[in-house]
């Protein structure tokens, strides 16, 4: 009888470790899509502000294989999001993945060196973190990312740093916005910055 | 008479550490292999049915005039203390400005011992003092770091107000200070602690020099750490809200991140 027991677990467990090796560790997934990231960034001929355009789309077509801007841009918004039209949320999206570019891209652009270390990742249920720090000016500054589980892969849906998530810190203005001003003067506000943004690297040129 | 006290607290609680140092160096090795990482999947934002679960609002009653205090903060740095900070970092060679931050943070090492010391946190409190001792006496005084260049010990960092929140002390309402910026009510208190606390008071500077000396390292530390402030208003869209949600966020960081064991 104790044997029975013994490989019917034996047999469950086996098919759990088959389960789970379905898909890759969210670090190992994280890893490559950070690579191509800190390669472009590290790639001279890419470098100086003359060269912003190219590197930024590059850039941001080699991490949209593992960020997910759309799940970022719903949990940014919360339950206004199901409350605007679909060609709303895809507008909001659209220039979400603007600003975070100029946000998350900008910031590393304005490290000095771009040496991350992965130290470990977390998985609960079908969100992950994944904990790395990055190296500037010899100042290890701790970054987490947070994953979803989607039907194929891990990606990313909320930069922390230092303890300050991405997300909820947009969140939170968003709201104080909406409150005031709804949905259509919050996007006329991101459209604003985003503007802000290309005219600040117009005048540097 | 005050002072007294706390001064003796501060003796007392050193004794005490150095009186067991059979604990302190296991403690330091656990510290030194395991990077104290938070949790942050521990809360669930979203319920089942993808709903955002409703997050605690910070509790900010004197929002209208903390938003007066954040606008004029922000003119007393662009229009005042970052030309002064522009003309020191011009005139002060890196070099130095440098050694006087080792200098005026080595100054702090009692402090940030004696609430290490508070938070239970040994292997940290272990590595304030040697790094106090390996700077004082081979970084002169304090004013090089070869603690941290030679022998690999980064800073630890510990106020009064993270050990009243680790104590169990909720922030209270937001308060934006003039000059200082962000604070609640507990991290206010646990500044004046640390202040009164500090070993420059001790000195007898008259105050004239006590304000030369808080003067001097004040602007000294705005042209070596980043200029936040600027920051947050390039990339945010409501730079009061950024900046209260990530002070409160990192406020929190520090304070849980470090109740956790590190080894788990």
């Amino acid at each position: 009888m104790n044997n029975i027991i013994a490989i019917c677990c034996l047999i469950v467990s086996l098919a759990l470790c088959s389960l789970a090796g379905a898909v890759d560790s969210p670090m190992a997934q994280l890893k490559p899509t950070l690579k191509s990231l800190t390669d472009l960034l590290a790639d001279e001929s890419l470098k100086g502000d003359v060269h912003r355009d190219v590197r930024r789309a590059k850039i941001m077509d080699a991490i949209e294989v593992g960020f997910d801007f759309q799940e970022m841009s719903k949990r940014i918004l919360g339950k206004t999001w199901n409350e605007i039209t679909p060609a709303e949320q895809e507008r909001f999206t659209r220039e979400m993945i603007k600003l975070l570019e100029n946000i998350y891209v900008g910031k590393l652009e304005s490290y000095s060196g771009q040496q991350i270390d992965f130290l470990e990742e977390r998985v609960k249920d079908r969100r992950a973190q994944v904990s790395t720090t990055i190296d500037n000016n010899g100042v290890k500054v701790p970054v987490h990312y947070i994953l979803n589980l989607t039907d194929s892969r891990w990606m990313v849906y909320d930069i922390n740093i230092e303890g300050v998530s991405l997300v909820s810190n947009y969140r939170e203005q968003f709201k104080s916005i909406l409150r005031k001003e709804k949905f259509a003067g919050l996007i006329k506000a991101i459209e604003e910055k985003n503007r802000s943004f290309a005219e600040g690297t117009e005048a540097s040129r | 008479m005050k002072k007294l006290c706390v001064f003796a607290c501060m003796i007392s609680a050193s004794l005490l550490a150095l009186a067991t140092p059979s604990l302190l160096p296991a403690a330091t090795e656990t510290a030194a292999v395991s990077p104290r990482i938070p949790d942050l999947l521990a809360e669930e934002e979203y319920d089942e049915e993808g709903e955002a679960v409703a997050e605690e609002e910070i509790f900010d009653p004197l929002e209208p005039w903390n938003r007066g205090v954040y606008v004029f903060n922000d003119k007393l740095y662009v229009w005042v203390l970052n030309p002064v900070r522009d003309v020191y970092k011009a005139a002060v060679p890196q070099d130095i400005r440098g050694c006087i931050g080792n200098f005026v943070s080595n100054l702090s090492a009692p402090v940030v011992l004696v609430n290490t010391l508070l938070q239970g946190r040994f292997a940290d409190a272990w590595t304030v003092m040697s790094r106090f001792g390996i700077n004082t006496v081979l970084g002169v005084y304090g004013f090089g770091d070869p603690a941290a260049s030679e022998f690999d010990m980064a800073p630890p960092s510990a106020d009064f107000g993270q050990t009243l929140g680790r104590w169990g002390a909720v922030g209270g309402p937001y308060l934006y200070w003039p000059l200082f910026g962000p604070a609640n009510v507990r991290d206010t208190v646990g500044l004046v602690a640390d202040n009164m606390a500090h070993p420059v008071n001790f000195m007898e500077l008259n105050s004239s020099e006590l304000l030369g000396y808080t003067s001097g390292t004040f602007i000294n530390r705005l042209t070596l750490v980043p200029d936040i402030q600027e920051e947050i208003k390039t990339y945010s869209l409501d730079p009061y809200v950024a900046t209260r949600q990530a002070y409160y966020d990192y406020r929190n960081s520090r304070i849980n991140g470090r109740r956790q064991p590190a080894a788990e």
